[in-house]
């Protein structure tokens, strides 16, 4: 009897793996089949449509970066007179509220907002919203403080808006410290698959595309409508995505709108960020999940990609318990309809990796990057993903805890930012 | 089934797994130990980025040479004084 069981588990677990399988090559072959269509476009100045447009940049001891962003906001080829760069220092301990007081001295269409301590340092979610309320732009784009766009980002990214249905837009990632390490170079590796494929893949066939909290933005009236950022979720920019399709608009990705970020530069920065990252997927999912599927505003493939979505930071929990299964499996007898032994062999051992198609899509993803040998680290992702196990079962075990207890306070846990990124630049 | 292969079979079996696993990780060890495409991939091709450097290392110098500045004048407040000395 608890054969039966537990080899009916498995095979839950083996079929969800097997889900994620065939999304992630079928997302590869889509990008693959579409690339000739995704050729770079040329730098974007002075086209027809140019909506006002704020950015909002919040800091929190950002003193290594803020200025290289400021310098970069400076530098944007979209009109001034229709651009508003909001700063939010949220109640910064360092010199950044005074770099950024430096430019919007030179600047009069960069406002710095000072938080103080009562009122800042509760997380980004909140210091956006503060910056919402001075926001005058008919578009909101957000970026972190240590990314550094290209000139012609706020066309690219604004665009987009001219189609009424558009809600949100995202742009690309592209770390820029990639040759810092080796943690730097896999993150790399995790980026060029989730937005040169994944999210390309996704706009490509109409499916839930992903704002991710930085490059990107949406419609001020929406923003406002929706009741702008949720700070009681971690993963404020996975709320609003979903809030936005909800509401019956979409969001388009838009890769060749690119910015390099500053990855994370340790193991432990890495556990911090991701730690952040799967809780607040998680409490999305247990937001959103019902919401979703009965939405009329959603059709059939929006939802099922919604789900798996939703549900992809519970995955590695996921195998972590098909490991823990597949042990006493092993060496159980299994029941004659199974067939051969080697078929829970083979099974236990495809499980213990998860599946090798997200590294197809890493390397798909470099080889449209024209990348010559990024993909040659391909096989060291397994550690990231080893990695991602302990961090998303213990995200998960402390949301249940909270849910158990009724506390809902979470916290925020910035990423720290070296501003070494500089000396890439000129590559 | 597992417990009917006889041990070279077995042998054979743990040695593929170990050659396959060497073969996974030896193209990342190659690339670690001299790499050849560390990145980061350009994104942008202007004079305005390398103007922007430019700029962000003079800003860095700005608050170096604030530094020098009061340096220099507190220098200059010490031998302002000894030629007094000299006298």
């Amino acid at each position: 009897m608890i054969t039966v069981i537990l080899e009916a588990l498995f095979l839950i677990l083996t079929s969800l793996m097997t889900g994620y399988l065939i999304r992630h090559y079928f997302f590869t072959l889509t990008v693959l089949r579409n690339a000739g269509k995704h050729k770079k476009a040329p730098a974007l100045e002075n086209t027809a449509f140019q909506p006002t447009v704020s950015i909002l940049i919040p800091a929190y001891n950002e003193e290594p970066v803020i200025g290289r962003i400021l310098q970069r906001m400076s530098e944007l080829t979209y009109p001034t007179d229709k651009l508003q760069i909001i700063v939010i220092d949220d109640a910064s301990k360092d010199k950044t509220g005074k770099i950024a007081d430096r430019y919007s001295n030179i600047h009069n269409y960069v406002k710095v907002l000072h938080r103080d301590e009562k009122e800042g340092g509760r997380g980004k979610a909140s210091a956006l919203n503060a910056g919402l309320k001075h926001a005058k732009g008919e578009i909101v784009l957000c970026f972190d403080a240590d990314y550094y766009p290209q000139r012609d980002i706020t066309e690219q990214l604004a665009k987009e808006f001219e189609d009424p249905k558009v809600g949100a837009v995202q742009g690309r990632v592209t770390v820029l410290n990639e040759p810092k390490n080796m943690l730097t170079r896999l993150v790399a590796l995790e980026r060029i698959g989730g937005y040169r494929i994944a999210q390309q893949a996704r706009d490509d066939l109409g499916l839930i595309t992903q704002f991710g909290g930085t490059v990107g933005g949406f419609r001020r009236s929406l923003l406002e409508f929706l009741g702008g950022w949720d700070e009681s979720i971690l993963a404020e920019d996975t709320d609003l995505t979903f809030q936005v399709y909800l509401a019956g608009y979409k969001v388009r990705y838009v890769n060749d709108a690119e910015c390099y970020e500053e990855a994370v530069e340790s193991w432990r920065g890495y556990w911090k960020q991701r730690y952040r990252w799967s809780r607040g997927h998680m409490q999305c999912a247990f937001k959103h999940m019902l919401k979703v599927l009965g939405s009329k505003n959603l059709r059939f493939k929006e939802k099922i990609d919604a789900f798996f979505l939703l549900n992809v930071y519970f995955m590695p929990v996921l195998v972590l318990l098909s490991w823990i299964i597949s042990i006493p499996l092993f060496f159980m007898k299994p029941p004659q309809w199974l067939g051969v032994g080697w078929a829970v062999l083979l099974i236990s051992a495809y499980s213990f990796v998860g599946n090798f198609a997200p590294f197809f899509e890493v390397g798909i993803g470099a080889y449209l990057d024209g990348r010559t040998r990024a993909h040659w680290l391909i096989s060291l992702l397994i550690f990231t993903f080893l990695y991602n196990i302990p961090i998303c079962t213990k995200a998960f075990a402390d949301l249940v805890m909270s849910k158990i207890s009724g506390e809902n306070k979470v916290r925020w846990d910035k990423t720290a930012h070296s501003g070494d990124g500089n000396s890439y630049i000129m590559n | 089934m597992i417990e009917n292969l006889a041990p070279t079979t077995f042998v054979a079996l743990a040695f593929g797994v170990v050659i396959f696993i060497l073969l996974m990780f030896l193209p990342a060890l190659l690339e670690l130990r001299k790499p050849r495409d560390a990145g980061p991939r350009k994104i942008m091709n202007d004079v305005a980025t390398c103007e922007s450097q430019m700029k962000i290392a003079s800003m860095e110098r700005a608050e170096e040479i604030e530094v020098d500045q009061a340096l220099v004048k507190k220098m200059a407040n010490v031998l302002s004084v000894l030629p007094n000395l000299e006298t």
